[in-house]
């Protein structure tokens, strides 16, 4: 076992070297730091970036409104999932709601967004559309879910309804809340950055992307990119651990 | 007093499965329902239980009787150990201290004292089936209906469940109603044994079985003779 997960480490860092020679092959070949900065450039620039004033109130703010788009679409899904999944009408009233949120573009929404909320607001906004569908219907299929042969069970026992719905139906959806959580999660940063670039909150990395972009500083574009990308990965690990520790305790 | 049910009909859209049924049961016996796979057996025990009511005719002797089930399944939470899960069923019931003393009781008596911290996934089947007898005799229940909760278990553990099952059942000798297909578990388990024909079910005969339960083996006379007179009951009703 511990043989195997070194080995299986060996392979992810050589994996990540391969896409690094990759990327740098590419510089050497294009030769134009414009359109392929190299390895090398994009280090310097995302030291530079890392130690500019306006980073960490930056990175602060994404992550802040990552967090609050996440947990209230979390609790907003759960909550409804669970009345839709106990009520066939309140299923029914929801259904083309979660249709049309699920189906608009997302950059319509961004777009009516900015229209409609101050800057700060639109990512979290956005977010929250993109999300609460996935933990909506996670929710729903969990419920859909329950060993029916428990429910008879507790019910031939006549145990009370509020300690089925606590004992024997949250225990039952929480994997399916926790898989959806975890899809969720990745999806946040993606979407809060798309919102960023184009609401332009003073502080965002999607702002920061923006201002890279028309400045024609590429290096500086692949530079937060990188840290968009490791902000997404601590959230998945930390997701996933949570999601370890409750499966066992479960 | 006895349980009672008379003229019971019940169909499941074209398909008749009790008509004109009656049956009359003792108290406090250990009553098996002996019938081929698919004759109604499982209907009978939903209608004693309220599951759903029959389509037509009386039932009576259960009012204000509480009952527990043995399922074919255990029907265990996997997210609760196996003192949490026999728990689950008797915390509307009891006061702390009673559920605690039950709890480990019935435990004890099923012989999983060491197992009461752990989860369903951790047990063996027959342990788990274990479990769900300490279940049904920890629910201060005054009937136990049983669906055959042995059906597809190896002969060993079988014979070792019916003991367990039989030395807990004659601490207090509840009303046991316990449906199988299987001669054998009738053999070993019955004290009346009703066999049943196939669907639309009708009683073919009672077969009284006054052995002691310690005494009874397949390979024991006395215990042959009452298997012929029951294959004799169950050809017959084939041959028609």
């Amino acid at each position: 076992m511990q043989n195997s997960t070194t080995k299986n480490r060996l392979f992810t860092l050589a994996s990540i070297l391969m896409l690094v020679l990759i990327w740098k092959l590419l510089a050497v070949f294009w030769h134009q730091e414009l359109i392929v900065p190299s390895p090398e450039l994009t280090l310097v620039k995302l030291w530079m970036v890392i130690n500019d004033p306006d980073f960490w109130p930056s990175v602060g703010a994404t992550i802040g409104r990552g967090l609050i788009g996440f947990v209230i679409s979390c609790a907003a899904g759960l909550v409804m999932g669970l009345a839709a999944g106990f009520s066939a009408p309140v299923y029914w009233l929801l259904k083309p709601w979660v249709t049309v949120i699920r189906t608009i573009p997302v950059m319509s929404v961004i777009i009516l967004a900015i229209i409609w909320f101050k800057s700060d607001i639109v990512p979290i906004f956005v977010t929250f559309l993109m999300i609460f569908p996935i933990i909506y219907s996670n929710v729903l299929a969990g419920i859909k879910n329950v060993d029916s042969q428990l429910l008879e069970m507790a019910r031939m026992y006549q145990v009370k309804t509020y300690r089925i719905i606590f004992e024997l139906y949250l225990p039952s959806i929480l994997p399916y809340l926790l898989a959806g959580a975890a899809n969720a999660m990745g999806i946040t940063w993606k979407v809060i950055i798309a919102a960023e670039i184009l609401s332009q909150p003073y502080f965002a990395i999607g702002t920061n992307l923006m201002i890279a972009k028309i400045e024609l500083e590429t290096a500086q574009v692949f530079a937060w990119t990188i840290i968009a990308i490791i902000i997404s990965f601590i959230f998945e690990n930390l997701i996933n651990r949570l999601e370890n520790k409750l499966k066992r305790r479960v | 007093m006895a349980f009672i049910l008379n003229n019971i009909y019940k169909s499941f859209g074209d398909l008749e499965v009790l008509r004109d049924f009656s049956i009359s049961l003792e108290e406090h016996r250990l009553i098996c329902i002996l019938g081929p796979s698919g004759c109604g057996k499982t209907t009978l025990l939903n209608i004693i239980s309220g599951v759903f009511p029959a389509d037509q005719g009386q039932i009576s002797g259960f009012e204000e009787k509480t009952i527990s089930y043995l399922f074919q399944e255990t029907r265990l939470l996997d997210w609760k150990t196996v003192e949490e899960n026999i728990d689950f069923v008797l915390k509307d019931r009891l006061t702390r201290s009673q559920r605690i003393d039950t709890v480990s009781s019935y435990i004890d008596m099923v012989g999983l004292d060491e197992f009461r911290d752990y989860y369903p996934e951790q047990l063996s089947g027959g342990m788990k089936q274990r479990v769900a007898i300490a279940r049904a005799f920890a629910y201060p229940a005054d009937i136990i209906l049983m669906d055959e909760p042995f059906k597809g278990l190896d002969l060993n553990l079988k014979t070792g469940l019916m003991q367990a099952f039989i030395d807990i059942w004659l601490q207090d000798r509840r009303s046991v109603f316990f449906v199988t297909h299987d001669i054998d578990e009738a053999l070993l388990m019955g004290e009346i044994i009703y066999i049943l024909s196939p669907r639309p079910a009708a009683v073919k005969g009672i077969i009284r079985n006054a052995i002691p339960h310690q005494e009874r083996n397949l390979q024991n006379e006395d215990i042959r003779r009452i298997e012929q007179d029951i294959y004799k009951l169950l050809t017959e009703t084939k041959l028609k």
